[in-house]
């Protein structure tokens, strides 16, 4: 066989199999983001923003002037761990997916890196970590602080209540599968949703289960309670009205896709974000549906309650102010960035942390976007 | 429609929604799920499989008459050359052929690969976006999601630790591609075959080491399909020595067979300028003492006969 078909052979032989490896490594990363980013949404205590930001950073914000409040933004330590190339690329970064809480002087913040940091609200300073050593499996959801503890759910599965002074495990309750639900804490009781389909119910001081609610998904969503009921929404599309005190199921609802985000309640109606890219106004006591808004866009991101008005976030960026009693749906902003942190909202004002790593700052009334800050750590 | 929304339509949804109900009827395993969706796409691939396989076994039964050309123009090789590619031609062997069913599944890897870093939930934004792409109407997905990782050994959201995974992608791989290997006397053609032997099974091995396992595990069941499928149609091929070895003889056979038509008298001008010319050839390549079997018998009939004082019958 002459040398230059040799030669053709073997370019076509390469040239296949740099097809089949790039087309492996770019085509198959590019409909999926593979590495996480993080969506914290943000908290709002004492004229202070604390959010985590995408570049792995906790970061304190004055509301007022939009500078920093700390001399240098809290950074997560990379989990070290064996890295290949593509999609499957050990991250550079600690993705931030649970809203920071403020507990007295400290704020908590949990990461994907499995550890949980407590941090000092006025400077920044880092006061305690858990665990020291190691760390545990990922953390999606954020903290939730009651009676001196802070309470986090991992991807172990496990529910951890840590001292709030000094992080030292207080209590650890484990469940069937992965958490990545933020815990709810009311009274003595701290509620929780798992993977492994049921809504927990837990003695906020030991950790013992009081009661436990299967669904027929997994959940996500963070519990709301309001009043004597705690309503969740599960991954096999209901919304489900339990009674705090046994976790009687109250009544249901169906949706057409997931219920990721946390509902919110307004004046006995339960604002309820399904992925199906509606919004379910439903009321409170039986269930009934009121209105139903077609939001044109997955709604993952948690609404929030500013007067009388329910602002709601879509992924794909719009801003909505919903009246279930007028059913009204009047857009507010068009961020043109997608959206899938939980909104906050402090003075009139929602706080919305984009997709692109940007803080905006809207007016719950007009929908002017008061400012945007980028996050990206100087 | 954008592309990404056609990939998702075709491919990348329908693959996510099989998966998922196919591991509810496998006691909730997606590694059988991965098992079943290989047997699956290998089975709907196997006309294309065969064709090939087919065409390789044609190539293989050519290599008598492969060897035939050499000594017949094995000092053209721009004829020898053109006379191979007819052969091929002829016979359906396409240089690219037997990439061809490897290229058709390289969507199905896309997509299962998508699907696992989805349906595990392994990053949330990619968990989050599996909701667009379970089907409303199959109420099952919904209960299902996420599929649990583990199967045996392997967490088939991440790489085989344990490093079998690569092993098993290799050597599988290494076995089939030996089974297909052509058998040539042509020391290129060797290099080449050898090169595909050993290139393909070391690439896909470093795959496995930097990709989900679950992907891998579609590759190793892949490959013992291709291994079955493979002896079904040619048998052990290029694996079994004793097979080359017969092949070897029936080769030794055949060149008896052109030695003793080379025996039939034949013109001394006409001997002698062979002789001549193949000496020459020799001594220009720089080859001593590798006589080629094919002249020797002419040269002890030139000697037979020039002892006798005749000249041999014929032309």
């Amino acid at each position: 066989m002459p040398r230059r078909q040799l030669l053709a052979k073997t370019l076509l032989l390469l040239l296949v199999l740099l097809v089949l490896g790039s087309g492996l490594i770019v085509f198959g990363c590019a409909q999926t983001g593979a590495v996480p980013r993080g969506w914290s949404g943000v908290e709002v205590a004492d004229g202070a923003l604390f959010l985590g930001s995408m570049s792995g950073n906790v970061v304190a914000i004055d509301s007022t002037t939009q500078e920093r409040l700390w001399p240098s933004d809290v950074s997560f330590e990379v989990k070290r761990e064996s890295g290949g190339f593509g999609c499957a690329r050990a991250p550079e970064v600690v993705a931030i997916y649970g809203t920071p809480e403020a507990g007295g002087e400290l704020v908590y913040a949990a990461g994907y890196n499995g550890k949980v940091y407590a941090i000092n609200a006025q400077t920044g300073a880092l006061r305690w970590v858990y665990p020291r050593e190691g760390e545990l499996e990922p953390i999606i959801g954020g903290p939730a602080v009651g009676a001196g503890k802070v309470y986090i759910g991992s991807s172990d599965g496990r529910v951890y209540a840590l001292d709030a002074a000094t992080g030292d495990r207080v209590w650890v309750f484990a469940t069937g599968d992965k958490i990545w639900s933020t815990p709810a804490v009311s009274g003595d009781t701290v509620y929780i949703g798992s993977f492994d389909k049921k809504l927990y119910a837990l003695n906020a001081a030991d950790g013992q289960k009081r009661w436990e609610f299967e669904t027929e998904g997994a959940i996500v969503a963070t519990p709301l309670i309001d009043g004597d009921t705690v309503y969740i929404g599960s991954f096999d599309r209901y919304l489900y009205a339990l009674s705090v005190s046994d976790g009687r199921l109250k009544w249901k609802f169906q949706a057409g896709n997931w219920f990721w985000a946390r509902p919110v309640a307004a004046d006995g109606i339960i604002y309820a974000g399904s992925v199906d890219g509606k919004v379910y106004a439903l009321r409170a006591e039986s269930g009934d549906k009121v209105a139903e808004f077609e939001m044109g866009s997955p709604v993952s991101s948690s609404p929030v309650v500013v007067g009388d008005a329910v602002i709601v976030a879509t992924e794909a960026g719009g801003v909505y102010s919903l009246d279930a009693e007028t059913k009204q749906k009047k857009q507010l902003a068009e961020l043109e960035e997608e959206v899938y942190a939980p909104l906050a909202a402090s003075g009139g004002v929602v706080y919305i942390h984009s997709d692109k790593d940007v803080l905006h700052a809207v007016n719950a009334r007009s929908g002017a976007i008061l400012w945007s800050l980028p996050l990206k750590s100087e | 429609m954008s592309i990404g929304e056609i990939w998702n339509l075709i491919i990348l949804s329908p693959v996510i929604n099989i998966l998922i109900v196919v591991s509810g009827y496998l006691f909730n395993s997606f590694g059988l799920a991965i098992i079943a969706l290989t047997i699956i796409v290998r089975t709907l691939t196997l006309p294309l499989t065969l064709k090939q396989l087919r065409a390789t076994k044609a190539m293989q039964e050519l290599q008598p008459k492969l060897l035939e050309l050499q000594k017949k123009y094995g000092r053209d090789r721009a004829r020898l050359a053109q006379e191979q590619m007819r052969l091929y031609k002829e016979s359906g062997v396409s240089p690219a052929g037997c990439m061809l069913p490897m290229l058709v599944q390289l969507p199905i890897w896309i997509a299962l690969f998508q699907s696992i870093i989805r349906v595990l939930a392994v990053v949330p934004e990619d968990f989050l976006s599996l909701s667009q792409h379970l089907y409303t109407s199959w109420p099952m997905v919904f209960s299902l999601v996420p599929l649990d990782s583990q199967f045996l050994w392997l967490d088939l959201a991440m790489p085989d630790r344990f490093l079998l995974l690569p092993l098993l992608v290799g050597g599988t791989m290494w076995l089939q591609q030996k089974m297909v290997m052509p058998r040539t006397v042509d020391p290129r053609q060797q290099a080449q075959s050898t090169m595909m032997l050993w290139m393909m099974p070391l690439m896909f091995a470093f795959l496995t080491t930097q990709f989900p396992s679950g992907l891998a595990l579609y590759w190793v069941v892949s490959n013992i399909i291709s291994i079955i499928v493979q002896y079904k149609i040619t048998g052990w091929g290029g694996l079994l020595p004793a097979e080359a070895k017969k092949q070897a003889g029936k080769d030794k056979k055949y060149i008896k067979h052109i030695s003793k038509v080379e025996e039939k008298p034949t013109d001394y001008a006409d001997v002698g300028a062979d002789i001549g010319a193949d000496v020459g050839a020799d001594i220009e390549e720089g080859k001593t003492g590798a006589a080629r079997p094919r002249y020797q018998p002419s040269l002890r009939a030139i000697k037979r006969h020039s002892k006798k004082g005749k000249r041999p019958r014929g032309k």
